[in-house]
Order: C-alpha cells, then sequence, then structure tokens
C-alpha cells in the first residue's frame, strides 16, 4: 500500500502515475462532476418524455400484445421456446447463481484489473455470448420486433393483428421417427443426457492431462462449469432446433417436457 | 478459543490443551454440550416455527374475490355453431353451441394466463401474449401453450337458466371434459 | 457584487477568518480548509459522511475510462429513485380504487407530480441499465477475482433485486400495462416445480392448490386484485429498499477491505 511504484503505468505502456492520489480532491471533484452531468440528463430526460400511462387495469381484457418491462422482455422472449416453470424459474435461477459461482470456477488468476482478451480468452467470450446474445438481443428482439399475437414484426411494418404464421411443431422423437409414449422419453433423457455429459467427457479425456487450466480447475469445478456451460447452450440448441427444425420439446416426461 | 469443552476426538487428537474445565475424561455428550445443544434446538426452533408462522400469516382464511358461479341467460339466447363473447368482459369465459349441447370454456391461456381473442374469421383462438392458438373446441394447436383451455362445470337452474360454476374445472389431457358436468345437452 | 470585488484581499480573508474562527463554525467543521495535505486528510475522516469514503485513492480508479463511472451512477440513481420515490407517497394510495386515479391527479392536478413520477420512473429504469453495464465493466476487467469474490456475488443479489425492485413498482399506476405485465410475471411462479399449482411435481405435494402456492403467496389470493397491489406496494416501499440499502452498503464497505478499485498492480503482483 505504499505510494512508492509506478508499477502499474509502466507495465501497461501508459505514462508513468503515482499509485495514489487523495481521495479529496482527485475522487470526489470526478463524482461531483460525474453526477451533475448524470442529473442534467436525467432532469431533461424527465422532462421531455412522460412515463407511460395506459387505461386502468381490466382482467378481463388482454392488449394485444402484452409485454412484461422491457428488461423481462428476454425472458418473454425464451417463453416462446421454453414451458413457463424453465423460461420464469429454472433459466433466470441458473443465471444468478451461475453468476454467483463465477469467481470461484474461475481459476485464471491473469486479467485480474486490466482490460485483456487474449489472457482470458473462454471467459470472456462465454459471458459476453450469454450478455449479449441471450440477454440483451433477446431484449432489443421483444422490444421493437414483436408485435401482436407475439409474432415478429419489423419495426416500420404495421401491427396486422390477423397475420397468420403457421406453427406445427412437433416433437424431436417424432422428427426421428421414434413413436411410443415410453420410447419417446427414453429417447429424450438419452439426448439430454447426451448433452450435458458427452461433450465434457470428450473434452477432460483429450485434455485433462496436457491442459494446465483444467489441471488447476480439478474435478469439481469442471464439472460445475460443464453443467453450466451445456445449459446455458441449450437455449440457443433450443432455439435453433425450433426455428429451423420446428421442434416442439427434446424430452417428453409424464410430470414436465423440456 | 480457551472455553472450548473438549469432545473425545478432540482430546485425543494433538490439538491445543482444552480449557481446564474438561480436562477430566472427556464424554462424548458433556453436560456442557447438552446445554448448548439444547440452546441452539431452541433457537433454532424458535425461527423456524416462527418462519413457518409467516408463511402461513400471507395466505389468508378468506379470499374476497368475486363468486365463481354466474347465471348466463337461457339456452335459446345462444345461436348454434357461435362462440358466444358477451361473458368474457365480466366473467372470462366464452359459452359455445353445438348442436347436441353447450359448453363454457376458460378464456383463461394455459400457457401463461393472458386472455385470448377469439377470431371467428380464423376459427380459432389466438393469445396476444405468446401466439397461442386453440381450436374452437379449447385444443391447443399452436404456439407455446402446453394443454387445452379448460371448460367449466354446467348445468341448468331451477328457472332454466344456464349457470357457470368457474369453481369446478375440467381438464381436456386428464380426461375431464368426458365428464357430463362440463357439457350440457340441450 | 463588484463593490465587494474592489475591496482588498486582506479585508475578505479577515470576513472569512472571522466566520471560521467562530464558535458555531468550529462546532461544525473541527479542520480548515487551505490546501495541505492535513485538510486533505481531515476532509475525508473528520466528518461523518466523507468518512466512509477512503482519504487516498488508486490512481487508475479515479479514471472514467477504467471504471465507466456505472457503479457510482447506478448508486446515485438509486439514491434518486428513493427520494423521489419518498416523495410520490405523499399522494399515492395502494387501493385499487383509488391507485390509478392518484395517478392522474399526480399527472394534471399536483405540481410538478408529473415531473417527479416521470423522474421516479426514469431513474429505475436508468438504474437497470447501468447495473448491467457495470456487471459488464466488472467482468470485463476480471474484477471479480481473488480477493473480490464475495462482493461480486453481492452485486450479483443487488443486479436481482434492482429488477425485482422494478418489478414491483411496476404494479402501481394499476393500468393495463402494469396488470398484465405483472400477470404474466407472476404466472411463472405458478409454474415453479414443487411450490407452484402447475408446476412439475406439485401432484406429490397434497397441500399446494391455486390459493395456497407460490404465486398466491406474491399475490395474496388468486388473481391480480387489490391484496396484490398492497402487497407489491409494501415489498417496494419497504421490504426491497431496506434489504438493498444494507447490501449496498456491505458492497460498498467490502470494496475498501478488498484493496479499493481493483487495478492492475495487485494483479502484476500476483502474476509475478
Amino acid at each position: 500500500m505504499t505510494a512508492s511504484g509506478t508499477v502499474s503505468g509502466t507495465a501497461l505502456g501508459k505514462a508513468a502515475l503515482p499509485d495514489k492520489v487523495h481521495a479529496w480532491p482527485g475522487l470526489l471533484r470526478i463524482e461531483g462532476l460525474v453526477t451533475l452531468v448524470a442529473m442534467i440528463v436525467l432532469c431533461v430526460w424527465s422532462i421531455t418524455i412522460d412515463a407511460p400511462l395506459e387505461e386502468p387495469a381490466n382482467p378481463s381484457i388482454t392488449p394485444n400484445p402484452a409485454k412484461a418491462p422491457w428488461y423481462f422482455l428476454g425472458l418473454q422472449e425464451l417463453l416462446v421456446y421454453f414451458d413457463p416453470w424453465i423460461a420464469g424459474v429454472l433459466i433466470p435461477g441458473f443465471c444468478i447463481l451461475g453468476l454467483m459461482a463465477i469467481p470461484y470456477l474461475d481459476v485464471n488468476p491473469q486479467g485480474n484489473g486490466y482490460y485483456t482478451l487474449k489472457r482470458r480468452a473462454f471467459a470472456l467470450s462465454t459471458f459476453l455470448f450469454g450478455f449479449f446474445g441471450l440477454w440483451i438481443i433477446p431484449i432489443i428482439i421483444g422490444v421493437f420486433f414483436r408485435g401482436p399475437g407475439w409474432n415478429l414484426f419489423w419495426p416500420w411494418e404495421e401491427w396486422d393483428i390477423h397475420k397468420v404464421v403457421s406453427q406445427n411443431n412437433v416433437n424431436l422423437s417424432y422428427l426421428l421417427g421414434i413413436k411410443g409414449y415410453w420410447a419417446e422419453a427414453i429417447f429424450g433423457l438419452v439426448f439430454l443426457g447426451a448433452w450435458f455429459v458427452l461433450p465434457p467427457l470428450m473434452l477432460w479425456q483429450k485434455k485433462a492431462a496436457t491442459n494446465p487450466t483444467i489441471k488447476k480447475m480439478g474435478i469439481a469445478r469442471y464439472v460445475i462449469t460443464a453443467f453450466l456451460f451445456q445449459s446455458m447452450m441449450l437455449v440457443p440448441l433450443k432455439i435453433f432446433a425450433r426455428l429451423v427444425l420446428h421442434v416442439k420439446y427434446f424430452l417428453v416426461l409424464p410430470w414436465f417436457n423440456v | 478459543m480457551p472455553d472450548t469443552p473438549c469432545t473425545a476426538n478432540e482430546a485425543s487428537a494433538n490439538k491445543p490443551p482444552c480449557s481446564p474445565c474438561c480436562e477430566k475424561p472427556a464424554h462424548l455428550w458433556g453436560r456442557r454440550d447438552v446445554l448448548v445443544g439444547l440452546g441452539w434446538f431452541t433457537v433454532l426452533t424458535g425461527l423456524l416455527a416462527s418462519g413457518a408462522g409467516f408463511v402461513r400469516f400471507m395466505f389468508p382464511k378468506v379470499l374476497f374475490e368475486p363468486s365463481n358461479t354466474f347465471k348466463a341467460g337461457y339456452p335459446w339466447e345462444y345461436s348454434v355453431g357461435a362462440v358466444d363473447s358477451r361473458w368474457i368482459r365480466d366473467q372470462r369465459c366464452w359459452i359455445i353451441r353445438e348442436p347436441t349441447g353447450i359448453y363454457a370454456l376458460s378464456a383463461t391461456c394455459t400457457h401463461l394466463g393472458c386472455t385470448p381473442v377469439w377470431l371467428s374469421t380464423e376459427d380459432k383462438f389466438k393469445c396476444p401474449c405468446h401466439g397461442s392458438g386453440f381450436h374452437r373446441d379449447g385444443v391447443n394447436y399452436e404456439g407455446p401453450a402446453p394443454r387445452a383451455l379448460e371448460r367449466f362445470k354446467i348445468y341448468l337452474a331451477d328457472d332454466g337458466q344456464i349457470v357457470v360454476d368457474k369453481g369446478k374445472k375440467f381438464i381436456f389431457e386428464k380426461g375431464g371434459w368426458n365428464n357430463p358436468e362440463g357439457f350440457l345437452v340441450v | 457584487m463588484t463593490g465587494i470585488k474592489e475591496k482588498p484581499d486582506t479585508e475578505k480573508q479577515d470576513l472569512t477568518d472571522h466566520i471560521a474562527q467562530s464558535q458555531i463554525w468550529k462546532s461544525i467543521f473541527r479542520h480548515g480548509f487551505t490546501d495541505t495535505q492535513r485538510n486533505r486528510v481531515l476532509q475525508m475522516t473528520a466528518g461523518f459522511l466523507l468518512h466512509t469514503r477512503p482519504v487516498r485513492v488508486w490512481t487508475h480508479g479515479i479514471r472514467l475510462r477504467y471504471t465507466w463511472g456505472a457503479g457510482g451512477l447506478t448508486f446515485l440513481m438509486y439514491v434518486v429513485a428513493c427520494i423521489t420515490g419518498i416523495v410520490l407517497m405523499f399522494y399515492y394510495r395502494p387501493v385499487p380504487e383509488y391507485a390509478y386515479a392518484d395517478m392522474k391527479y399526480l399527472k394534471f392536478d399536483i405540481p410538478f407530480g408529473m415531473f417527479l413520477r416521470n423522474m421516479h420512473r426514469w431513474s429505475a429504469h436508468a438504474m437497470v441499465i447501468l447495473v448491467l453495464v457495470h456487471m459488464l465493466r466488472v467482468f470485463l476487467t476480471g474484477s471479480y477475482k481473488k480477493p473480490r469474490e464475495f462482493n461480486w456475488v453481492i452485486g450479483v443479489c443487488l443486479l436481482t433485486l434492482t429488477l425485482l425492485l422494478s418489478f414491483t413498482g411496476y404494479l402501481l399506476p394499476w393500468d393495463q400495462l402494469a396488470m398484465w405485465a405483472v400477470t404474466v410475471g407472476t404466472n411463472m411462479a405458478r409454474a415453479t416445480p414443487f411450490v407452484g399449482h402447475e408446476g412439475p411435481f406439485a401432484e406429490f405435494l397434497p397441500f399446494i392448490s391455486p390459493s395456497f402456492d407460490a404465486r398466491s403467496f406474491l399475490l395474496g389470493g388468486t388473481l391480480v386484485g387489490p391484496g396484490t397491489l398492497l402487497r407489491f406496494y409494501v415489498l417496494h416501499c419497504v421490504v426491497l429498499p431496506v434489504v438493498t440499502t444494507f447490501l449496498v452498503f456491505v458492497h460498498f464497505y467490502r470494496i475498501r477491505k478488498d484493496g479499493g478499485i481493483s487495478g492492475p498492480m495487485k494483479a502484476l503482483e500476483e502474476e509475478s
């Protein structure tokens, strides 16, 4: 905690800077200025744009389309592809727990406290894919591209209430010609089991002995990371299967469907 | 932690010496252990009980919600083959008159509870929230809805009017639609 | 004004000295304001408000290019939402008969009513955006890494609380937008495994019913009705803000205890 070294500046190729400065005025002046700018922006925003207020609540008439607040439209978008308990309970729960687990799963000591891409390629690409691909982009689709009947519309396109989109989705087992209730259930279990077990297992067999990161993680961290990663990738897989192959469910059981 | 009482394991292991009070032959459950255990048991039981009490507190014994049954007029007021939306606004249900009888269909989407819209030109119910579609008998055929719309108990009152009881639901997937109470033969 | 400027500087000095040396002033501010090392420290430590901040901070930590200022701005938006929210409470009644009417009253009949409601609404939206930006920045700089793991966990809790605060507030205007967003949102609770009456495995718990499950716990009944409005109001105005404020202070406290804003120095030390 001494103020002597200037390691940071030189190591990152920047001009040498003192390590620490007085919070007064160094920090507080910047905070004051940022606060001022932010408050001006917020006031102008509040003067120019009114918060929405629609007709009084009426339980018998559902507005078309009925949209959740924008920050939940990513989840509402997932409701098209998953059953409510998965899209509304399981996926958000996994998001929260997965985010909390990140610091305990990431054993890479590099890239702590500075911007770097190449020293944390896997961590960053996974996070950025989840953050933008599965969170921000679905929100944008939900806000700007969903219209009546939750059909896709271009923002400039007129909303046609009677737009008909054929959605005859079938289960994956049916696509592959597997018939019979229990045969379909077993196929679904095998499919999902393979999705969660095979890719991580193959990677482990190939890389565990040689890859220092995997070695450092150990089996417990590896299994949890792989499970969370495969869970996350199941979302784009299902979306792809729905949009391209018209798959309704991967797994059909008496109690729930995936 | 000088006051830590010895347990049998600690006494045998090479650990820092325990407090003098328990240098006697160590018991697995000394008096102090039992009392401390009882104390924690009391605290945790109290917390658990108040937690359970709070959960129960949040569920009132009486709910002041609208009545489940309503009178829907006389059977001849409904034309055969039509999906009648006159009760949608007040009761969230459709009355559908078939040649053989009448049934009441719940206007609550089985996906997330929005109110679907009857599109007579396309002969289907369409949910505005996530695009689920249902045939006129209530069976789901498109979109994310997991099952068919529910039917309500329907019967004739003594004065000849139709009575719909929304408290009793018949679910297609559980064979409920075969129940004669869900279909009024006229 | 110009007259004062023309006076000799010594006299002005005398006046400020006179105030700064008075008993009242000295009882409130226990230090001088000339720019000395000693006063820079005292300014941060002698008073209550600023003593929560460190006396000296990492140079990289005050660069906006590094922090984007997103965490601090999130807190600012939270403070604005709290203050405007308290002011709005003077006029809002969480009862279906009145709630919507109070919105109209705020809009048309109360001076600055609409402005305050806008400010509350937009600061809440800005808070959601900024908390996401803040999380992105913290991840990009790897600031969740040792020794800041637990502060990241608290941050994730705060992100969740931010979304819950926004969501509970969404119902309060009691308009169609509110009603249906909350209907859709809480119907997911109905489908929760085990504790929702339409969720998987609920059939194994015979006491779970539409009036006794996760959804009716939130709604205070089987419909989005008066009970729901009151519950969301209490959550929005009391329960969630108290929890959030507590966690915000834990979050800030831990920034200091974990060594201040993350920066490259520590990382290089550990790697070498």
